[in-house]
């Protein structure tokens, strides 16, 4: 699936100051496609969580439009959005983002759940497995952490094996032999099943996964810095 | 450990409430001739059961592994606490005097609930027990 | 539990939070249950009392001073023993207007005979009456013959079972269906009963002896007026012709007691709506508070996909299963107390008070059930509708 930003912007309300609304994002056009990597680095406050937000149907763009190939996402009713994004678009999120009343591998299976489709229980352990949390699955998410809830995020988007995968800085709380082990994940999932990727983040270590890297500032895409 | 100790705390108290209200406000009827009937044996009766599981429920506080034993046999004496007025001791004829309209549903009731305490209880332990072994 | 639907996970998993909303719901249905059921109970009384009070007038000794004694022992079963010259009967038949008159003869019976209280012994004749008979024939197949005594239902004495009276031994042949008024407590016998009772009476100092020296003796004269014929001037004429008389008109102890019916059904009713106002209310505010602390939870579902809908309908299924939850608690309790204290009800209530026919409760504890559920579902439901417009963005951050 080719994901296409078309002349995107999100314009917020501001009180203060002397102009009523500021560019979060400035407009703006991009394209990502199946089997790459795309980083976009960027200082706090760029924009980038807000561009993150609106290319992954979450956050509906002031002005533009995002196809993912013939289709307007933001065209979709909320049902079809939301059924959209289960089947297709995989999120990690940069806050905590787990469901505190299930366990862990049930957070994991929730995607699959909340349509009824067939969990992928056997993907679940193998990532499990590999991001060294598998003892962890009857646990509940406040018993866990931060470095453990961001693997469990990241295993979520993953079985759901979406076309289009978006990190929002999936190593934060990592540290270096974890992050090596999800970039390298990630990129293996880019390359070898042939989807696309899109992380932002802070961390150097991924501008080496990138196949694309991006910079933001002040709500504006600087050209590729490599391709 | 918590859940064992609750239903003992429950039962504690309302079996207080049997034994001091069997002669305080769910006392049987009051003759002004000062003559006594057959429920004023009922509300002894009940004092004595309610004494009886006051203390049960101290030891069942205060004891470990016997605890599922006490909470078994406090089943036992509500048991005759619920059958005590009106079926073992009988009671005045009519519905509208005091020990057949106040204290019989509310004794009832009291060891009904002191009942499903001690059950609550004895499952509690006996979980436990089977979960050590 | 692990494949269990994730609004039923929810709940479980917070059992403090459910614990909550439950026993708020459970009030709820305490009040409304109970409140219906006692209600209910007055009216099922009052229809019974007015079916129960065949005559249009009862004649009764002037000292009886009418209505309050009287209307306390029809009503509330306290013992009451009054008399008149049994020639009442006759002479009220001569009135123009009467079609039939009855007779009864009371007799408060002695503490000890039967069950350490006073019991209210009412002597009629089979032949005349109207008013007890024909709830008598439908226990009592056969003649309620000398020394046989009917009972009312709330008189604990098994039928065949020998009860004593003034020394006198009495069989129960039957025992009556509850009326809901003071006449459950009273025993039933013929006047032939009547006077060996009340001359075994006498020989134990209980004097029934009217100043006319007159041995025989009734208390009260049931009259029904013939068809159009104006009850009050039936009445009037009653009063005029017979000396040390008072005619009460069956119709003002019914109106009085609807009366008393209708202020207590207003007080319940205005209780029930306000503890349904302010437990409505405090739902209301919980959900609002709830959904505050589970915006971050919601936006996590929104995220891996959930629509607004689905979260609408996850919040609408948890608070509806609360309020089922509650309601069959609340609705159970009130059972529990409304049953088991109907007695203790009754009398501090000193009006007809009749349980309605167990069809009845069971639709009523059902409705009840139902209505908690319904009205969870719709306190919750601005919390809800809120909760589908959750933008998963913006709360995740907020929740940062």
């Amino acid at each position: 699936m080719l994901l296409r930003a078309d002349h995107i912007s999100k314009t917020f309300f501001r009180s203060t100051g002397s102009a009523n609304y500021f560019y979060a994002v400035s407009p703006l056009s991009m394209e990502i496609a199946p089997g790459t990597v795309t980083v976009l680095t960027g200082r706090s406050g760029s924009g980038k969580t807000t561009l993150l937000n609106m290319l992954s149907g979450i956050l509906e763009p002031t002005e533009g439009k995002v196809w993912a190939d013939d289709t307007d996402l933001y065209g979709l009713k909320d049902a079809a959005l939301s059924r959209f994004r289960n089947d297709r678009i995989g999120v990690v999120s940069q806050a905590r983002s787990a469901v505190d009343t299930l366990t862990v591998a049930e957070n994991i299976l929730l995607p699959a759940k909340l349509y009824g489709k067939t969990p992928p229980e056997e993907e679940t352990r193998y990532w499990m497995k590999a991001f060294e949390i598998a003892p962890l699955a009857d646990a509940m998410p406040k018993e866990l952490s931060g470095g453990e809830l961001r693997r469990m995020a990241i295993i979520r988007a993953l079985v759901q094996d979406p076309d289009v995968l978006f990190a929002d800085e999936p190593t934060g709380d990592l540290d270096d032999e974890n992050t090596k082990k999800v970039l390298s994940a990630l990129h293996a999932f880019a390359h070898e099943r042939n989807r696309a990727v899109f992380i932002v983040t802070h961390e150097n270590e991924a501008v080496k996964y990138a196949d694309r890297l991006f910079r933001m500032e002040k709500g504006q895409i600087m050209q590729p810095e490599s391709e | 450990m918590k859940k064992q100790i609750i239903p003992g705390c429950v039962m504690l108290v309302l079996s207080l409430v049997i034994a001091i209200g069997s002669f305080t406000f769910l006392s049987p009827c009051v003759h002004e001739d000062g003559s006594v009937g057959a429920c004023h044996w009922a509300g002894r009766a009940l004092l004595g059961l309610g004494c009886l599981l006051a203390v049960l429920s101290v030891l069942a506080l205060l004891s470990g592994r016997a605890r599922f034993g006490i909470y078994l046999s406090s089943l036992a004496v509500c048991t005759v606490g619920i059958l005590t007025p009106g079926t073992l001791i009988s009671l005045c004829r009519m519905d509208s005097m005091r020990c057949r309209a106040v204290m019989q549903p509310a004794m009832i009731i009291l060891f009904a609930a002191a009942g499903l305490a001690a059950l609550c209880g004895a499952l509690a332990c006996g979980r436990k027990e089977k979960g050590r072994t | 539990m692990k494949n269990a639907p994730l609004p039923l996970k929810n709940l479980i998993r917070k059992p403090g939070r459910t614990t909550a909303l439950v026993l708020l719901t459970a009030f709820l249905a305490l009040a409304v249950f109970g409140g219906s059921v006692i209600i209910l109970s007055l009216r099922t009384g009052l229809r019974s009392l007015e079916a129960r009070l065949g005559a249009d007038i009862i004649l009764v000794p002037s000292e009886a001073q009418s209505k309050i004694s009287f209307q306390n022992m029809f009503l509330q079963g306290t013992t009451g023993a009054f008399y008149m010259d049994a020639a009442v009967t006759d002479k009220a038949m001569g009135v123009p207007g009467v079609e039939k008159t009855a007779p009864q003869t009371f007799l408060a019976s002695l503490k000890a005979d039967c069950c350490s209280v006073k019991i209210q012994v009412i002597g009629i004749d089979p032949e005349k009456d109207f008013t007890v008979q024909p709830w008598i024939a439908r226990s009592l197949t056969g003649e309620l013959g000398d020394m046989d005594v009917v009972t009312g239902c709330r008189v604990e004495a098994g039928i065949g079972e020998i009860i004593r009276i003034y020394d006198q031994r009495c069989k129960v042949v039957a025992r009556l269906e509850p009326t809901g008024t003071g006449l459950d407590t009273a025993v039933y016998c013929n006047m032939g009963t009547m006077n060996t009772l009340l001359a075994a009476a006498e020989a134990k100092g209980v004097s029934h002896k009217i100043s006319s020296g007159d041995d025989s003796v009734v208390s009260a004269v049931y009259v029904k007026v013939k068809d159009g014929y104006d009850i009050d001037t039936v009445n009037s004429a009653l009063t005029g012709k017979l000396r040390k008389v008072t005619a009460v008109r069956t119709r003002s102890m019914i109106t009085g007691v609807s009366d008393s019916l209708a202020g207590i059904s207003r007080t319940v009713t205005t209780m029930v709506i306000v503890i349904w106002a302010l437990a409505l209310i405090i739902l209301m505010l919980a959900y609002i508070l709830i959904v505050r602390e589970r915006s971050r939870e919601f936006a996590v579902l929104r995220l891996i996909g959930a629509s607004g809908n689905m979260l609408g309908r996850m919040a609408l299924t948890e608070s509806a299963v609360c309020g089922l939850a509650g309601g069959l608690v609340g609705t159970g309790l009130a059972a529990i107390g409304v049953f088991s204290f109907s007695a203790l009800i009754e009398s501090s209530l000193g009006l007809p008070y009749l349980l309605p026919d167990p069809g009845t409760l069971l639709l009523l504890a059902a409705g009840t059930v139902i209505l908690s559920a319904a009205v969870s579902a719709l306190a919750s439901a601005f919390a809800a509708w809120r909760l589908s417009r959750v933008n998963p963005g913006t709360a995740l951050r907020e929740g940062n």
